[in-house]
């Protein structure tokens, strides 16, 4: 079977943990821990506000993750008549916001604790990566499952599973790599103990990652493309509505900055099956951004039967068109400066 | 006293007779019943009667302008049902201009009262059965389309609140999930199957939206909507948007669409097969909105005070068609208009005319005047009026607007001159 995509079917109960057993260090392969449990509305609990029983959305069982149906609206939804990955990244920032607010965090979109909150710290998106296997289509419901854990001493990352409501199928994963920074001063800082342990008790104990596999490419590195680039697209600005609440560039914003600079025949033939961007430094509303784009060869076999699932057999390479790998850059449009470097992989649209 | 008694001749009688909410089909319109009694303080209260709401002999009260002027005076009293009466109405008589005074704010809190009375005692776990994810269900005897959204954290603007663009969202989708649970949605977004057939479809011409309240992250609003003939061969929908919790009308917004051919882009006249499909689903009511009928006037480089070039679609703005969705174009209109008005004011009110399509291609261009900013500079309490204008590199129209801006937390000025307790 290989170490493919984990694909759930409907009625997988108790899905058990393989690899190290209690202890902080991660040995082996983990299969994603999912549950299949269906948490209703409102399931049960009587306490609870009114926006919360309305709410779609709500911590699992074991308090250690957080689960959100959303439908998807018509104005979500692109040229492919499918929810644009935009509207994916919504999603994801939405449930993790929610997330946050459930166990108490802070309201204000930074999912900051108490002590962080005293210290001026917030949390700021080092790396964002979302595959997407199938994207819904209006009206369809998503189940967004999502959590979080510490990342070694500066960090610390939150992982989300999507499924399809009606299915159950696994329909996309993402997992993002946060680290803390002044407000104030824009410096990064460690994470210190007590701030750990405040958000920790909310994370599961054992590591439980999205996306185990040991060669995603959720964990390789991102070359800065060479100039000049294949593509580009110069001059983007950044609308109102790409402020956040603290008049930044928005994070779901770079996305579509970035797919900006593809080619209109990529576009057509092929559908974005996973994004990788690292987050260097923030855009301001007054920033003028260049978009560049170019080719990464899908050199190494192991890459190639990755993305296919197979084995490494030599004879995956031949079907190179139907997998695109790009390398992105946004950086300021005057000085240079690097804003996100960025990689996607594009699988050959099929026929609706 | 005497102020009691005076007014007691205007309070109507409650007659039994069934509440209608919201789209109101055109004949007199109801209030909720109402009993006013002293409390031991003197004060005066207004309680609604739960029971049935009389008529007003003779008079006709329309939603527009009340829930207008409404919202000032009673959002000062408070927003329960025993509320102090201005103070020196109890105490100087006979002083008749206050005496009216009064009397029109009863009035309108009763108004006000009996429009949070159809707000039936709601039991969301019911909701829940009805309708899990907030599809949306037909209401009011097959007329109207009604769904509840919750504000997300993306839609939230820079002042923490909805954005309107969001707000133009939630009704872009009701109008399109309406046609589709009416079981009219042919081919494609918003076609009804015989319009599919000759080609047709509709095209939004004029848009009026009036916003009360923007609703802020978490929130739930519950909109309805319904549609109407618009003259011989136009429909209009209608919009409603409310606070679900409370049944506070937070949005009212008005649309006219005319039938296009898409083939050879030029109007046409609703054709009997389509009429026969769509006519079963008009309701005639009142409008939800005062009917803007000023002319919006063009503006060019002279007359402009603020102009925004380059704005070019992304791929996130394009429709099924590679057509520019309607609400971005609101979003670029925004685009001009001066900083200084987005932070001190929120937008009230909004009309625009559609006139052209743009696609992917297309370089846009945006264009504000400020047409009346009250007395004195930008930075004063008043409404701010601005024209716009968003037309294409050459020269091409695409949308004509007018906007109107309230300055922001004008509810918590009150008419005594008091100053907000403190700004979120």
């Amino acid at each position: 079977m290989g170490r493919g995509p984990i694909l759930t079917r409907g009625h997988r109960r108790n899905a058990v943990v393989l690899g190290s057993g209690s202890g902080s260090s991660y040995k082996g392969p983990i299969l994603a821990v999912v549950s299949d449990r269906v948490i209703g509305s409102g399931s049960g609990s009587a306490s609870g506000t009114l926006a919360d029983r309305l709410r779609l959305g709500s911590l699992t069982e074991d308090g250690l993750s957080y689960k959100e149906r959303f439908i998807v609206r018509c104005y979500e939804v692109g040229i492919n008549k499918t929810a644009t990955v935009e509207t994916i990244a919504n999603l994801l920032q939405e449930v993790g916001c929610n997330h946050a607010q459930s166990v108490g965090f802070s309201t204000d979109g930074f999912a900051t604790t108490p002590t962080m909150r005293k210290l001026h710290l917030i949390w700021v998106t080092a790396r964002m990566h979302i595959e997407i296997y199938k994207y819904p289509a209006w009206s369809d419901v998503i189940e967004i499952e999502t959590w979080c854990q510490g990342e070694g001493r500066i960090g610390t990352r939150r992982d989300w599973i999507l499924k399809d409501h009606a299915t159950g199928q696994v329909i996309g994963r993402a997992t993002s790599k946060w680290v803390m920074m002044n407000e104030d001063t824009r410096r990064l800082q460690k994470v210190s103990d007590d701030v750990r342990d405040e958000y920790l008790v909310y994370c599961p104990r054992e590591p439980r990652l999205a996306i185990p596999e040991e060669n995603s490419s959720s964990l390789r590195r991102i070359p800065k493309l060479e100039d000049p680039a294949d593509h580009s697209k110069l001059g983007l600005v950044p609308r109102r509505a790409d402020l956040d609440m603290n008049q930044h560039v928005n994070n779901v914003t770079y996305i579509g900055w970035v797919l900006e600079s593809l080619p209109q025949e990529i576009i057509d033939s092929h559908e974005l099956q996973t994004i990788t961007l690292d987050y260097r430094r923030e855009c301001q509303h007054d920033d003028i951004v260049d978009s560049l784009t170019s080719v990464e060869p899908v050199e190494d076999a192991e890459a190639v039967s990755k993305i296919q699932g197979t084995n490494g057999s030599i004879a995956a390479t031949e079907n190179n068109e139907d997998l695109r790998q790009f390398l992105h850059l946004l950086r300021v449009s005057g000085d240079g400066l690097e804003i996100n470097r960025g990689r996607t992989e594009w699988r050959k649209k099929h026929a609706r | 006293m005497v102020a009691t008694a005076a007014t007691s001749a205007f309070i109507p009688v409650p007659s039994p007779s069934a509440p209608d909410p919201g789209f109101k089909p055109k004949k007199l319109a109801n209030l909720g019943g109402m009993k006013s009694k002293l409390t031991s303080s003197g004060g005066l209260q207004v309680k609604a009667n739960a029971q049935a709401p009389p008529k007003i002999n003779g008079s006709s009260v329309s939603l527009t302008t009340p829930v207008e002027t409404v919202k000032h005076e009673v959002e000062m009293s408070s927003s329960s049902s025993s509320s102090p009466p201005p103070r020196t109405f109890i105490n100087t008589l006979p002083d008749w201009s206050m005496l009216l005074a009064a009397i029109t704010t009863i009035f309108l809190a009763a108004e006000k009262q009996w429009m949070m009375l159809d707000w039936k005692p709601r039991r969301p776990d019911m909701d829940m059965l009805i309708d899990p994810f907030g599809l949306g269900r037909i209401v009011q005897d097959g007329f109207v389309f009604r769904q509840n959204f919750s504000i997300r954290s993306y839609e939230i603007g820079a002042d923490r609140t909805a954005s309107i663009e969001t707000m133009m969202n939630h009704l872009q989708e009701t109008a399109l999930n309406h046609v589709k649970t009416a079981g009219l949605l042919g081919d494609g977004f918003g076609s009804t199957p015989e319009m599919c057939k000759k080609n047709l479809i509709w095209v939004v011409a004029r848009m009026q939206v009036v916003v009360d309240r923007y609703p802020t992250w978490g929130d739930v609003v519950q909109v309805d909507t319904s549609v109407g003939p618009s003259g011989k061969n136009g429909m209009r929908r209608n919009w409603l948007v409310r606070d679900y919790k409370t049944g506070e009308i937070l949005t009212r917004a008005s649309s006219v669409w005319v039938m296009m051919n898409k083939k050879t882009r030029k109007l046409s006249k609703i054709p009997e097969e389509v009429r026969g499909e769509i006519e079963p689903y008009f309701l005639d009511s009142d409008p939800v909105v005062e009917e803007d009928s000023r002319k919006l006037q063009k503006l060019d480089d002279n007359t402009a005070d603020y102009v925004r070039t380059g704005l070019a679609p992304r791929w996130s703005d394009l429709d099924v068609n590679q057509h520019v969705n309607n609400v971005k174009y609101i979003g670029w209109i925004l685009e001009s208009a001066p900083l200084k008005i987005l932070e001190s004011h929120e937008l009230a009110a909004m009309t625009l005319e559609y006139r052209r399509e743009c696609g992917r291609d297309s370089v846009l261009q945006s264009l504000t005047a400020v047409s009346s900013n009250g007395v004195g500079n930008l930075a004063s309490l008043a409404d701010i009026e601005c024209q716009h204008l968003l037309r294409l590199e050459d020269g091409a129209e695409i949308v004509r607007g007018r906007t109107v801006w309230r300055p922001k937390y004008a509810e918590n000025f009150g008419t005594f001159g008091q100053l907000p307790a403190e700004s979120a």
